[in-house]
């Protein structure tokens, strides 16, 4: 037996930050006993401690045996000897707390230590500083809490990857649980846009939930996007699709105008007629925008090119005279007109002297007007501007749900929003964010004095490594000016390799689960700027819910067991079970009658709950009501 | 829908609805699913039953459709 069962071995070579130990003869491999806690000795990703004099120096083991051997002595050395490369991390004082960086270097013959519980304690342990939560623990010792900064977290933004299945949405579950701390912060905000609709069950206590088709009993919200808060940019290839030069200036000055006539009949004291422009988010009908487009292209007259005006429309009139149909706006019905007839003699009806080529892109905005999967964008509920641009609500009262609610986190779940503009969409919601904490940065309710957590989960599907769409253009601006606004962002994703390697660089923080795919792996490497390559290299063999955490908001890189939520507040992406014993489905039962009809009914609905399912919110009042 | 806590490996709870003959089922995974057009009878069945997974498996999976709560 050593004398000092925490003896590893000597250093006997030092370039740089990395070190080459030579294991000691005497130097148990395997298992060794300190205290009571047993330690596996010689473990890639464990800590070494190297003491000199007053101080210890602290490093991690990134290899092991014979081709850990320094290169020179390759040759020469029989593979008797046993090795380990480390690289060196930081330093504390014998008593005190650990620091980054390193003051002076080990030399050869200075002996090498094994890492206890006591001394990781004193790595990592800082429990009671309030900015720091609890989010697991050590992989390599479960007494040992794995800590946070959300400080540098939030502001220095982070990203969570990882293959599927490797637990990444239980994961950011756990994670933003204990960052909704209620007794702890309650004044946290995050907002989570949820691609797919996962997080909803998992966070329910935790989060209001908005949804385009919400389901009542679950106190989900609807949600809505007004199409006035976007800019000219953003609205565009959502309503009418890309125009030519002149179509589009036409388009802008009779977007303007009704924005004017808006200000005009409801003033707002902060806009007038000199400072709005196109992109002020001041309501306005769309409705009668495309009314008017419409008449204004299709329209006959009973006279020709310049005396053409809204007087000379040539209605088609049935047998009383009256019009068959003069169309309305909302409804998005469009007005009968008389037929061209140049004919010598009879009325003469002319065709319309406008020269805009509209047409096509107004009968596919009618039909996105009419089709109910956009009403959330077109009829958003109290903030649908009627045909005079007035709207129930303002903004702000969109806002306050938004980002004010009873509950620290809000999901935006877009899993029913058409796939076509969910790119858009969500550029438009990150950027009706960002603007309003832009702006509104000094005020108590904006991002510098309460930050903000944006959670963008499958972020791989609308932040490509090639697309230059509007989304990725927002992030870019959220990740390299939202630390100043107090905007953090946090990018999900199982395909690292796939999200523009600018974004995925400003991340400060990196949470990494198991990934295989060496491309993946090689850019999340890539991306980290710590010399500790040796860690990354375990990446392929993290067990699930384990995750690598490097950055800022941990003093170290640390190899993490996170803390799972309960059982039954995991997300909803939990793979389905194709033999399933416990539930009640799966292949190993016998098949009951079917009905595809509710099938058909619910994807026409576009809604996943199904219709015969008991309402049970009118059963829940009255226990509440026997109760009180 | 006001279920009932019973002992059994896999389910939490149970409950019936009379007038639209459904019957709720809670499993332990925190998971709630109602069965359709299930007969008071079957339910009352259920309820008395020993084994609550055994019964579910032979008497109830198979024979009527379900959807998650």
């Amino acid at each position: 037996m050593p004398k000092n069962p925490t003896l590893l071995g000597t250093v006997q070579d030092v370039q740089g930050a990395t070190i080459s130990i030579e294991l000691s003869e005497d130097t148990i491999t395997g298992l060794a006993f300190i205290n009571g806690h047993g330690y596996r000795i010689g473990q890639v990703s464990s800590f070494v401690r190297i003491p000199i004099g007053y101080i210890d120096l602290f490093g991690i083991v990134s290899q092991v045996g014979a081709s850990a051997l320094p290169e020179r002595l390759s040759l020469s050395e029989s593979h008797g000897h046993r090795w380990m490369t480390v690289q060196l991390i930081g330093e504390s004082y014998q008593r005190g707390e650990f620091k980054r960086g390193l003051s002076q270097f080990p030399t050869i013959g200075d002996t090498a230590h094994l890492v206890t519980e006591q001394d990781l304690a004193r790595i990592y342990g800082r429990p009671d500083a309030p900015n720091f939560v609890k989010i697991g623990h050590l992989a390599s010792a479960e007494s040992i809490p794995a800590l946070i900064d959300i400080n540098k977290l939030l502001t220095r933004h982070s990203a969570i990857v990882g293959a599927t299945g490797a637990g990444k949405s239980t994961t950011v579950a756990g994670l933003l649980l204990s960052l909704a701390d209620k007794k702890k912060y309650p004044s946290a905000r995050i907002i989570i846009i949820d691609i797919h609709g996962e997080y909803s069950s998992a966070l329910n206590d935790h989060a209001t939930v908005f949804r385009i088709n919400p389901d009542i009993n679950k106190n989900e919200e609807p949600l809505f996007v007004p199409y006035w808060a976007m800019t000219f940019d953003e609205l565009l290839p959502i309503t009418l699709g890309s125009l030519d030069d002149a179509s589009r200036g036409a388009l802008l000055e009779k977007i303007m105008s009704l924005k004017l006539a808006t200000i005009a009949s409801h003033p707002m004291s902060e806009i007038s007629s000199n400072n709005l422009t196109v992109d002020t988010p001041i309501p306005f009908s769309l409705h009668k925008l495309w009314f008017d487009l419409h008449c204004l292209i299709n329209a006959t007259h009973t006279s020709a090119g310049s005396g053409q005006s809204a007087d000379t429309m040539a209605f088609e009139l049935d047998e009383n005279g009256n019009p068959v149909q003069i169309g309305d706006a909302m409804k998005v019905i469009a007005p009968r007109f008389k037929p061209q007839n140049l004919a010598s003699g009879a009325e003469k009806i002319y065709l319309s002297g406008s020269a805009l080529n509209l047409r096509r892109p107004l009968e596919s905005l009618a039909s996105k007007l009419r089709d109910t999967r956009f009403d959330f964008l077109f009829r958003p509920g109290l903030w649908t501007p009627n045909i005079e641009g007035k709207t129930e609500e303002d903004l702000d009262s969109l806002l306050e749900k938004w980002f004010g609610g009873p509950q620290p986190i809000t999901i935006l779940d877009l899993s029913g929003v058409p796939i076509m503009i969910l790119t858009n969409l969500v550029s438009v919601l990150l950027r009706i964010v960002y603007d309003s904490l832009f702006w509104g940065r000094n005020l108590s309710e904006g991002g510098r004095e309460r930050p903000i957590l944006i959670v963008l989960e499958e972020a791989h599907v609308y932040l490509g490594q090639n697309d230059t769409g509007p989304a990725a253009a927002v992030v870019k601006k959220f990740v390299k000016e939202g630390r100043k606004y107090g905007i953090g962002a946090m990018i999900v994703s199982q395909r690292p390799s796939e999200i523009d390697a600018t974004i995925l660089s400003q991340c400060g923080t990196i949470f990494s689960m198991r990934l295989s795919n060496p491309s993946d792996r090689a850019h999340v490497t890539g991306t980290v700027s710590d010399n500790l390559e040796g860690l990354f290299n375990s990446l392929p063999i993290l067990r699930i819910g384990e995750a690598i955490i490097v950055g800022e908001a941990v003093h170290l890189p640390v190899r993490t067991i996170i803390d799972p939520p309960p059982a039954n507040r995991r997300p909803d992406s939990c793979d389905p079970l194709v033999y399933d014993n416990s539930g009640p489905g799966g292949w190993n039962r016998e098949k009951e009658k079917s009905d595809y009809t509710e099938m058909v009914t619910m994807w026409r609905k576009q809604q996943y709950r199904s219709p015969r399912l008991v309402d049970n919110a009118a059963e829940i009042n009255r226990t509440d009501e026997v109760k009180e | 829908m006001n279920r009932i806590p019973v002992e059994s490996s896999n389910i939490m709870s149970i409950g019936y609805d009379q007038v639209t003959q459904t019957l709720e089922v809670e499993f332990h995974k925190g998971r709630i699913y109602q069965y359709f057009d299930v007969p008071q009878a079957v339910y009352e069945e259920f309820i008395c039953a020993g084994s609550k997974g055994a019964y579910l498996a032979t008497q109830i999976k198979g024979y009527y459709r379900y959807a998650r709560v």
